[in-house]
Parts: C-alpha cells; structure tokens; sequence
C-alpha cells in the first residue's frame, strides 16, 4: 500500500484537485474576514479595560472560551449535520474558529492598552463607546492585522482538512480517494495542498512587513 | 482647529486594503454559492440540532463508551506533546542562528517549516498506512507536527536572549558547551516549557479530531453518532470532551503562570 504512495498521478490530481484546492482557498477567506471581523467588537466587551460592568464581562469571556474548546473540525461536523454537506457549513465552522482565536488574543491585547487617552477623550466628554472608538481602537488596529493575518494562515491549514467531514475544499477528494485506497492520487494532492499553504504563508509573511 | 491629513501613500494603503477585504469576501461567497437566505435559515437549523441533543444521553452504556475515548485522546495529546518537546529542544538550538551555524540555522529552519506546513490530520493520512489504524498513528502525527511548531518557537526564543552571560562565561574560560548549559538554557527554560504546555492544550485539540481518519480518540465517536442520528449520545461526546479541554486549559493555564511569574510573595 505504502508503494503506491511514491507513485504519484500528477496528471489526474491537477485535473481533479484544482477547482477544490481553490474553494479551501476561498473558504479560508470568507472565515478569517468574518470571524475576524465578528470578534472585533466582542473583544471590547470581552476585556476589563473597556467594560467596565463585570457580569457582562463575564459572560462574553466564558462565551469566546467556550468556543474555543471546542475544535474546528468538531464545528464542521456538527455544522454539516445543521446545514447539510457542502462549503457553507465549512464557512460555518472556520467562523467559529477564527472568532475564538482573535476574541482571546485580541481581548488579551485590549487589557493592556495606554488607558491615558481613553480617560482624556472621557474627560473631554465622550461617551464611553464614543471614547472606546476613539482612543482604543486605534491602539489596537496594528495588532488586529497581525493577528488577522496570522489567522488568515490558521484558516487555511484547517481549510484543508474540512473536507474529511464533508464541509467543503480538497479535504473532500482525499476522503474519496482514501476509501479506495487511491493513495498514488492522494500523494500529488497532498503536494500540492503543502506548495500552496507555503506561498500563501510567504505572502501573508510579506504582507505583515508591508503593513506594519 | 484643523487637523492634519494623513499622509497620502497612507491612504491609498487603507482604501487598498479595504478594497482587498471587501472584493476577497464576495469573491469567495459567490464561488462557495452562499446566498443570504442560507446564512439567515441557518441560527434555525443549528438550534434544532441544538435542541435535538438534550437531553443528553447519560446512560452508563454510552458513559463507558465515551470516557475511555476522551481518555485516549488525552494520552494521545500528551505523549504527541513529549515527543515534540524532547526533538524540538536539541533542533531549536540548531535553528537559532545565534547559537548555531548560520547555514545550518538556515537549512534547520526551512526543515521545521515544511514540517508545520502539514496539518496533523494530513500527516496522520499519510502514517496511516504505515502504522495502521489506531492511536500509534494519531500519537506520531500529533508529535511530529508538535517538533515543527515547538521548534520554531523554541528558536525564536533562544535567538531573543541576553548576551552577556553567554560573554562572561566565555571570559572566564568556559567553552562552547559551557555556554550553552549555563547561558542559555537557563535563560530560555522557563519560556519554552510555557510553550511546551501551550502546544499541550493545543494538541488536546487536535487529539480529539484525529479519530475522524481512525487514528484514535474521541473524533471516531462523535463523527459515528452524528452519522447514525444518535444526537443525545453526541451530545454527550460534545459535552465530555469540552468539559475535559476545560479542566485540562485551566490546569494548564495556571501552572504557566506559575512558570512566568513565580511563587506570588505576600508582603
């Protein structure tokens, strides 16, 4: 078995893996903007600097931990059962997924911001969310792109095995091929998937420098 | 008052960027064919599932099912975990272009980026055939991926030390080694055994999903349940393994801090 995992069919995986290749992609897209973007304004209410009432504090904390203990690929799972098979409930899951990872990291960069500015911009008479908008989100916007980026990295690793479980991306055709033990068309694929998430790190690795 | 512009490359970098988020998104929901009568139905859908769950399935048949799975899959992140740790501690040091060769770090370095290029599901797909279906191969996938991270890491961590108890014991006629042992282990152990326990949590999850590939753990279960449209025994699987994270990313959580910031001293 393990021989015809050197023997590689390049023709066939090229034919058959590219258009999937290119839906993980785009998956891993969609995800990391969406829970990015979703878990922006939860990280505010999840840090003590910029809430200051503790029970919501405190519910919007264990919320983002509670996501956060549960994988992603358990979130494909019970998102293909909820909303059938196919990329939407891959969508689904990697959502899930980025939003516990920026909430934490993000809430955690919010609890040690400069609280100078947010007090001047209160004392000149802003309202707290007024204040919050003013001088925290600036102080943590460079922060945000670097975690998204490195998000954005995460989302296309897991992307990739979405499919195993039925959500979508080229995941699916390795499972397909798995079951009859196709592992010579499985190899190239498995090439190609590495050859992607590599210049798509190398890209995401020039961009933080560009940007930051 | 007028407050000043900003400068104009600044700009065109925000609206590029905004542009790039925004032309990204609809790109990527019109080729995965996600409408917004999808996304609005779906709250519903999941809450039925949800619902369809509880109550859960506390029998003692599906408990002495599901607690041996949860089990394995914690022996399984916590033997992946040591296998990463003892490889990845002599490699960082190969890496660390500090310590190290700066060809060699160099090499050393695109070494462990290939090997956290391959998430641990696609290694434990390509193991499979070696070493079978069970928790031999969820464990050496889990480890082998945990060297490549580990090691970056570590690296990082070593690249980032104070010179100058490396120079004081070279000044006082310590060799290459000595240095090593006493400059920059001691320097570095605390951080990277944080990292050890981080990469533990991590790996917690990733044991719980290699069992969707066979490769043990409590992923064979859930997927098997949710296939046969047993959702309060799912339930129950859920709710084993999130109370199992929970216990573990707690414990762990708190024996790093220990490690970072020592005993608390009451004045």
């Amino acid at each position: 078995m393990t021989d015809t995992l050197f023997d590689p069919k390049w023709e066939w995986a090229f034919e058959n893996a590219s258009q999937a290749l290119l839906e993980t992609i785009q998956i891993a897209i969609l995800a990391s903007i969406l829970g990015c973007f979703i878990a922006l304004p939860l990280s505010f209410y999840a840090s003590k600097a910029t809430n200051q009432t503790t029970t919501t504090y405190i519910i919007y904390k264990s919320f983002l931990n509670f996501i956060r203990t549960i994988p992603d690929l358990f979130w494909a799972m019970l998102f293909t059962v909820a909303v059938g098979l196919g990329p939407f409930a891959g969508v689904l899951a990697l959502v899930m997924f980025s939003m516990a990872i920026m909430g934490k990291l993000l809430s955690e960069t919010i609890d040690s911001i400069d609280l100078g500015p947010l007090e001047a911009a209160k004392a000149s008479g802003a309202k707290h969310n007024q204040a919050v908008f003013t001088s925290a989100l600036p102080q943590i916007l460079p922060n945000f792109t670097a975690y998204f980026l490195y998000i954005f990295e995460l989302c296309i690793r897991a992307s990739v095995i979405l499919g195993l479980v039925g959500a979508g991306g080229v995941g699916r055709i390795i499972e397909t091929q798995r079951i009859f033990l196709r592992f010579d068309r499985i190899s190239p694929i498995i090439v190609l998937i590495l050859l992607a998430v590599i210049a798509i790190e190398q890209f995401s690795v020039w961009l933080r420098r560009k940007i930051l | 008052m007028n407050i000043p512009n900003q400068p104009l490359n600044q700009r065109i970098l925000k609206y590029l960027i905004t542009f790039l988020i925004v032309v990204g998104s609809i790109w990527s929901a019109s080729g995965l064919e996600i409408t917004p009568d999808r996304i609005f139905s779906a709250p519903g859908k999941i809450w039925i599932l949800i619902s369809a769950m509880f109550p859960l399935d506390l029998s003692q048949e599906a408990i002495d099912r599901i607690v041996p799975k949860v089990a394995e899959s914690l022996f399984i992140a916590w033997a992946g975990t040591v296998i990463g740790a003892i490889f990845s501690f002599p490699v960082s040091f190969l890496a660390a272009n500090n310590v190290s060769l700066n060809s060699l770090s160099r090499i050393t370095k695109q070494v462990l980026n290939i090997i956290r290029a391959f998430p641990e599901l696609i290694l434990a797909f390509v193991l499979l055939p070696i070493t079978g279906l069970g928790p031999l191969t969820g464990t050496l996938a889990v480890g082998i991926h945990s060297i490549g991270t580990l090691g970056k890491l570590s690296s990082e961590v070593i690249e980032g030390i104070d010179e100058g108890p490396l120079e004081s014991i070279k000044s006082s006629g310590g060799s290459k080694l000595n240095e090593l042992f006493f400059g920059v282990v001691p320097q570095v152990m605390p951080t990277i055994t944080s990292y050890w326990l981080y990469r533990f949590e991590i790996n917690l999850r990733a044991s719980a999903v290699l069992g969707v590939v066979g490769a043990g753990g409590v992923g064979a279960e859930l997927i098997n349940q949710l296939r046969f449209r047993d959702f309060p025994r799912a339930g129950t699987v859920l709710v084993v393994t999130i109370a199992m994270v929970l216990i573990v990313d707690t414990i762990s959580a708190s024996i790093r801090r220990r490690i970072i910031k020592g005993r608390e001293i009451k004045v």
